[in-house]
C-alpha cells in the first residue's frame, strides 16, 4: 500500500505552509490502523488543507522504509517544513504528535 | 478522541520473553523501544535482512484477514462447482454474485432468470415478466420477497416453460441467508424435466391401463388409447394401422383427433389408405418393430416428402408397433407440428403402451372367435338336435333354450326327473343319477311325459359334463331331441306286426 493524501491549498499558494507527512504502517496491523485514523483526525481538527500525507505499507516496500531510517510501524516522519520528525506508536500521543509537526495546540 | 487501543505485553511465556529480547535487540531508539513497551507496534523491519517482522497482533490479524480471503475463495469455488444455477441477492434483489453454472444457464435458459446476471436486479424481472410468464413471476417475486424480508426461511416454486428444446420445468428454491452481510437470500434452480417427463409418462401408462380395462371392444381400446396419448402428449392426432395377417398389409382402423378442422380433414384423407411392409413410416415401423419418429416434417428421413405427405402433412410423426407376444399386430401413429427427440423413459412408454393394446386386441379378437365358434357350434347342434340345456352341479336346468318342448323358463331350476308327468321307471332313473354321479357323459337316454290328451310324447337326450379352468366339476351341458313320432310309429309297427301274428296264429 502506498497512499497518498494531497490538499487542495497546498498546490494552490505556495505562500501556505504545507505540512508533508509519510506514515510507514503495517496494513494488517491494529496500531497501524489506529494511527491513521488518530493522524486523520489531527489533519482533519489542526491542518485542514494544508497538508500533504503517503501512507507506505512497509510489508510491500521494507527497502523505502529502509532507507528513509524507518524501523518499526506505525512510524510517521515528518519531511518539511524543516525540522524533520519521526513519532513511533500509534499515535495515540496528540500532543506529541503536534510538536513533531510543529503545531501548536 | 484519539484512539489508544489496547496495549500488549511480551511477557508472559518464555518463549515471548526471547521473541521480546530479540526485537528489542533490532531497534537502538529510546522512542522505539517505549512504543515496543506500550504495545503500540505492529512490525519492525530486520535492518541486516530488510524483513518485517509482525508482532503478534499484527500477525493475527494477517492470518485472520488471509484466512478471509481464503473462506471466500473456498466459498466462490464451492459455488462454481455446483452444477445448478445459483445466485445470491441483497435486500433489494440485486444480484450480487452468480455461480458459472448461472452464467451459462442466464444465456441458453428462456424462461424467468433468463438474461439475469450479477448485478441485475432478479425481483425486477419478475415483476417485469410477460405473457404465459407472468402468473410465475408474480408468484417467485413475492416468495423471494418474503425469504429476504425473514418472514419464511425457504421457498419452493415449480414452473414450466418453453425453450427451443420442447417444454421444460424447473424447481426453483429460494433460502434465507443469516446475519448482517448484504446478502439476504440465495436462488437455486434445478432442472426437473427429466423428473416430470417421467412422471407424465407414469400417469399416460396409468390411464392407458385404465383405458384398456374400461373398453367395452377394440374400437373402444383404440380411440381411447390415442386419445389418452394425444391429450397427455400434446399431440394433435393419432391413427391406427392394423395388420390384415392374412393379406400382409396395414389397414387405416381407427383414429382419434383434436377437434380442428385440418385435423379432422387430415384423419379424413387416411380412410382407407393401405400400407404394404417397408413402404412409408408405418410399413417400415411394421417391417422393423421398431419406433420411428420425425420431429418435424422437414426432417431428411429418406424418405420423399409425397412419400411422407399422406403420413404426416407438414408435421413431425411418432410412429410406433403395437405387438402382442412379440407379435406386431398393428402400427400406432401420432403427428403433432413438432415431435421431441424421445429418450429411452419415452421408448420405454411407447413399448409398455404397445404392448398392453395389442395383448388386449388380441385377446378381444380371440374372444371374438371364441363366440363365433360357440355361435356355430350352437347351430349346427340345432341342426342335429332341438334344443340345448345347461344344468349346475346339483343337475339343476340353468339355461334352457326356447326350442324346448318344456319352455325356456319354466323348468328353469328343476332336475330332468323333476319335469312334470315324466314317465320312467324308478330303475331307469337310479341308474341315469348313477351315471350322473360318476360324471359320465351320456347318450340316447330316453324318457316320455304325458300329455293334456293323455297320449305319450317321447324324449331322447344326450349329456356331458362341464368342468372350469381349474377342473372343478360345474355340472352338464347338453341337447336334446323330440323323438316322439318315431317312438309312435315304432309302436304302431310292433302293434301291426303282433296283429298279423295273432292273425296268422
Amino acid at each position: 500500500m502506498a497512499r497518498k493524501k494531497t490538499s487542495r491549498a497546498a498546490s494552490d499558494t505556495a505562500a501556505s505552509t504545507v505540512v508533508v507527512m509519510v506514515l510507514y504502517v503495517t496494513e494488517s496491523g491494529p496500531n497501524s490502523a489506529r494511527a491513521i485514523a488518530n493522524l486523520e483526525a489531527i489533519c482533519e481538527e489542526h491542518l485542514k488543507d494544508r497538508y500533504r500525507l503517503e501512507i507506505i505499507d512497509v510489508l510491500e516496500y521494507p527497502r523505502r522504509a529502509l532507507a528513509d531510517g524507518i524501523v518499526v510501524t506505525p512510524s510517521l516522519a515528518k519531511v518539511s517544513p524543516s525540522p524533520a520528525a519521526t513519532v513511533v506508536g500509534n499515535l495515540s500521543d496528540k500532543i506529541e504528535v503536534l510538536r513533531a509537526l510543529g503545531i501548536r495546540g | 478522541m484519539q484512539h489508544a487501543g489496547p496495549s500488549y505485553t511480551l511477557s508472559g511465556t518464555e518463549a515471548e520473553r526471547g521473541f521480546k529480547r530479540a526485537i528489542l535487540r533490532l531497534v537502538k531508539g529510546g522512542a522505539e523501544r517505549l512504543a515496543i513497551e506500550a504495545g503500540q507496534i505492529d512490525a519492525i523491519i530486520d535492518p541486516a535482512s530488510g524483513n518485517a517482522i509482525l508482532l503478534p497482533e499484527a500477525q493475527w490479524a494477517l492470518n485472520g484477514r488471509k484466512a478471509e480471503a481464503n473462506s471466500n475463495r473456498f466459498a466462490r469455488a464451492i459455488l462454481d462447482a455446483l452444477c445448478v444455477p445459483i445466485v445470491v441477492l441483497d435486500e433489494t434483489g440485486i444480484v450480487l454474485s452468480a455461480n458459472q453454472t448461472w452464467c451459462v444457464f442466464s444465456v441458453t435458459h428462456s424462461g424467468i432468470g433468463a438474461g439475469v446476471t450479477q448485478g441485475s436486479n432478479y425481483l425486477a424481472t419478475c415483476d417485469n415478466a410477460r405473457g404465459n410468464e407472468q402468473v410465475d413471476g408474480v408468484a417467485i417475486a413475492a416468495g423471494v420477497r418474503q425469504v429476504i424480508g425473514r418472514e419464511r426461511a425457504l421457498f419452493r416454486y415449480d414452473y414450466t416453460c418453453n425453450s427451443a428444446t420442447g417444454q421444460r420445468w424447473f424447481s426453483l428454491c429460494v433460502s434465507s441467508i443469516a446475519g448482517d452481510d448484504a446478502a439476504r437470500a440465495v436462488v437455486l434452480y434445478q432442472d426437473i424435466t427429466e423428473r416430470k417427463r417421467g412422471d407424465l409418462l407414469l400417469g399416460l401408462e396409468n390411464r392407458v391401463l385404465c383405458c384398456l380395462a374400461d373398453a367395452g371392444n377394440a374400437t373402444e381400446a383404440v380411440k381411447s388409447v390415442i386419445r389418452a396419448v394425444c391429450e397427455m402428449q400434446g399431440w394433435k392426432c393419432g391413427r391406427y394401422f392394423s395388420l390384415d395377417q392374412s393379406a400382409g398389409v396395414l389397414r387405416f382402423s381407427e383414429s382419434w383427433g383434436m377437434p380442428l378442422a385440418a385435423v379432422e380433414h387430415f384423419l379424413e384423407e387416411s380412410r382407407g389408405l393401405v400400407f404394404h411392409p417397408g413402404a412409408g413410416l408405418a410399413g417400415r415401423v411394421c417391417q422393423s418393430g421398431q419406433p420411428l419418429w420425425i420431429l418435424d416434417g422437414r426432417q431428411e428421413t429418406g424418405l420423399s416428402p409425397t412419400a411422407l405427405a399422406p403420413e404426416t402433412g407438414e408435421d413431425g410423426a411418432f410412429v410406433f408397433p403395437v405387438t402382442s407376444e412379440g407379435t406386431i399386430v398393428g402400427v400406432l401413429a401420432f403427428s403433432n407440428p413438432t415431435i421431441r427427440e424421445p429418450d429411452d423413459r419415452m421408448l420405454n412408454s411407447v413399448q409398455f403402451i404397445g404392448s398392453r393394446l395389442g395383448r388386449l386386441l388380441q385377446r378381444l379378437e380371440a374372444l371374438d372367435a371364441l363366440r363365433r365358434s360357440e355361435s356355430r357350434f350352437r347351430a349346427l347342434n340345432l341342426l342335429t338336435s332341438d334344443w340345448y340345456w345347461e344344468q349346475d352341479r346339483a343337475f339343476r336346468f340353468t339355461q334352457i333354450n326356447a326350442g324346448s318342448p318344456f319352455g325356456s323358463t319354466d323348468i328353469l331350476g328343476m332336475t330332468h326327473w323333476d319335469l312334470p308327468n315324466v314317465v320312467l321307471a324308478y330303475s331307469n332313473w337310479a341308474e341315469h343319477k348313477s351315471h350322473l354321479d360318476a360324471r359320465w357323459s351320456f347318450h340316447d337316454f330316453e324318457f316320455a311325459t304325458v300329455q293334456a290328451d293323455g297320449r305319450h310324447a317321447y324324449y331322447s337326450i344326450c349329456g356331458q359334463p362341464v368342468y372350469d379352468e381349474v377342473g372343478s366339476f360345474k355340472g352338464y351341458c347338453g341337447t336334446g331331441s323330440d323323438i316322439t313320432e318315431r317312438k309312435r310309429a315304432e309302436v304302431a309297427l310292433r302293434r301291426g306286426t303282433q296283429g298279423d301274428v295273432a292273425s296268422t296264429t
